[in-house]
C-alpha cells in the first residue's frame, strides 16, 4: 500500500466531526487531494509537532482528534510521543504512516525501522498500540484503531515510493488556520 | 486564585490554556500553574512542544500562554517561524531572562542575546516589572492578538510573582 492509499483510506473513514492533523510534507497535500475538510489542519513546516498539536486540541475539544504523522517526523519530536502517553487525552488517535525513510527529501533511511514505534508509544502510556506490517490487512487495523479507547497510536508500514506526488494544498497558511479555527469554534 | 498572583492576573485578561517548561527564576508563577484544573496546564517536555500545543489550543478556541527559560526559546525558534509567525497565530510568552554577567556560564551566550533574537524575528517583548502585574498582562494578550503572533513578556527572578 502506497501512503498516499492509506491516508486516503483514512480520511474515508472519518467522522464529520473529526478534527484531523496532517503532518508537514506529503501527508498534508495527501490528505487536502483525498477530501480537503475545513476541519483539518494542514501542517507545512515545524516537523516533530505532530502528536503535540494534536495534544492541545484534544486538551481543548471533545471532538476525536485525528494525527497523521510519519515516522521521521514522530522521530524528531519524541517528546511529543511521551507527553500524549503522560496525559492520555482519550479522543486522540496516532497514525503513524510509516515509510522507513525521509521520502520528501530524498529517501534517506529512517532508523524507523530500528524502533518500535507502537511499543514506545505503549511504553510511554498509550492505552492502545499496533504495528501493522506491509502486506497485512491495512482497513482491518485502521478500524481496530479507531474503534480503540484513546490515546491509540497504530504504526503502519507504507511503500517508501512516491510515484504520484501531491500538489502543494492551494491555501495561505493564515488561511488554513483560520479556516480550521472557524469549522471548531463555530458553535 | 492560585500561588501567582501573576498567573491570577493573567488569567483575569483571558488565559485559559498554559503549557510550559519549568523555570527557577518563574518558580512561584510554576507553583500557580500546578494548581490549575486538569485540561488547563500542559506540563511539557522541551518548549517547542509547549507552544506547538498551544498552537493547537488556538485552533479548538482557547487563549493560550507559553511560558519558560529563555534558553528554550532556540529550541522555540522553528516552531515560531513556521507555525505561529507563518499561520500567524496569537502567542503569549512569558520567557524567564537569564544571561546577566553575574549569572551562571550557561545562561550567558542565549540570554544575553534574548532581545536581539526576539527582534531579529519581529517578536514584540517587554520587560516586567515588580508590581506591574495587570498591565503587563493585558499587554501581553492584547499585543498577541494585535499581531496575531507571538509576544514575550520578559521576566527576572525579581518580578516573578
Amino acid at each position: 500500500m502506497t501512503r498516499a492509499e492509506a491516508v486516503a483510506l483514512t480520511v474515508s473513514l472519518l467522522a464529520d466531526d473529526d478534527i484531523v492533523v496532517a503532518a508537514d510534507g506529503a501527508i498534508s497535500r495527501e490528505a487536502y487531494r483525498a477530501r480537503d475538510r475545513a476541519r483539518t489542519f494542514y501542517m507545512l513546516g515545524s516537523m516533530g509537532q505532530v502528536a503535540s498539536i494534536a495534544l492541545g486540541l484534544a486538551m481543548t475539544r471533545p471532538e476525536r482528534v485525528i494525527a497523521l504523522d510519519g515516522d521521521g517526523n514522530l522521530l524528531m519530536g519524541f517528546g511529543g510521543l511521551a507527553l500524549v502517553g503522560a496525559l492520555k487525552p482519550a479522543n486522540l488517535r496516532h497514525l503513524v504512516l510509516d515509510n522507513g525513510c525521509y521520502a520528501t527529501t530524498g529517501g534517506q533511511p529512517a532508523i524507523s525501522r530500528q524502533v518500535d514505534l507502537a511499543s514506545a508509544a505503549l511504553g510511554a502510556g498509550y492505552t492502545w498500540g499496533r504495528r501493522c506490517l506491509a502486506g497485512s490487512d491495512a482497513r482491518a487495523a485502521m478500524e481496530s484503531w479507531l474503534a480503540a479507547p484513546g490515546p491509540a497510536l497504530l504504526d503502519l508500514e507504507v511503500d517508501a515510493s512516491d510515484s504520484d506526488p501531491a500538489p502543494r494544498v492551494p491555501m495561505t497558511p493564515e488561511e488554513m488556520a483560520a479556516r480550521a479555527r472557524a469549522a471548531l469554534t463555530r458553535d | 486564585m492560585t500561588a501567582s498572583r501573576r498567573l491570577d492576573a493573567l488569567r483575569e485578561v483571558g488565559v485559559e490554556f498554559v503549557a510550559g517548561v519549568p523555570c527557577s527564576y518563574l518558580k512561584v508563577f510554576f507553583a500557580g500553574c500546578a494548581e490549575l484544573p486538569t485540561g488547563a496546564y500542559l506540563p511539557a517536555v522541551r518548549e517547542d512542544h509547549a507552544i506547538a500545543a498551544c498552537a493547537g489550543a488556538w485552533l479548538g478556541g482557547r487563549r493560550t500562554l507559553a511560558a519558560m527559560q529563555n534558553s528554550g526559546l532556540g529550541y522555540c525558534l522553528e516552531v515560531l517561524t513556521s507555525l505561529h509567525l507563518m499561520y500567524r497565530i496569537p502567542l503569549p510568552m512569558l520567557v524567564s531572562d537569564r544571561g546577566a554577567p553575574t549569572d551562571y556560564e550557561e545562561h550567558r551566550i542565549l540570554g544575553q542575546r534574548t532581545r536581539q533574537l526576539l527582534d531579529l524575528f519581529g517578536i514584540p517583548w517587554r520587560e516586567a516589572r515588580a508590581g506591574g502585574l495587570e498591565g503587563e498582562a493585558r499587554w501581553l494578550l492584547e499585543t498577541s492578538e494585535r499581531e496575531r503572533g507571538p509576544a514575550v513578556l520578559l521576566v527576572t527572578k525579581e518580578a516573578d510573582a
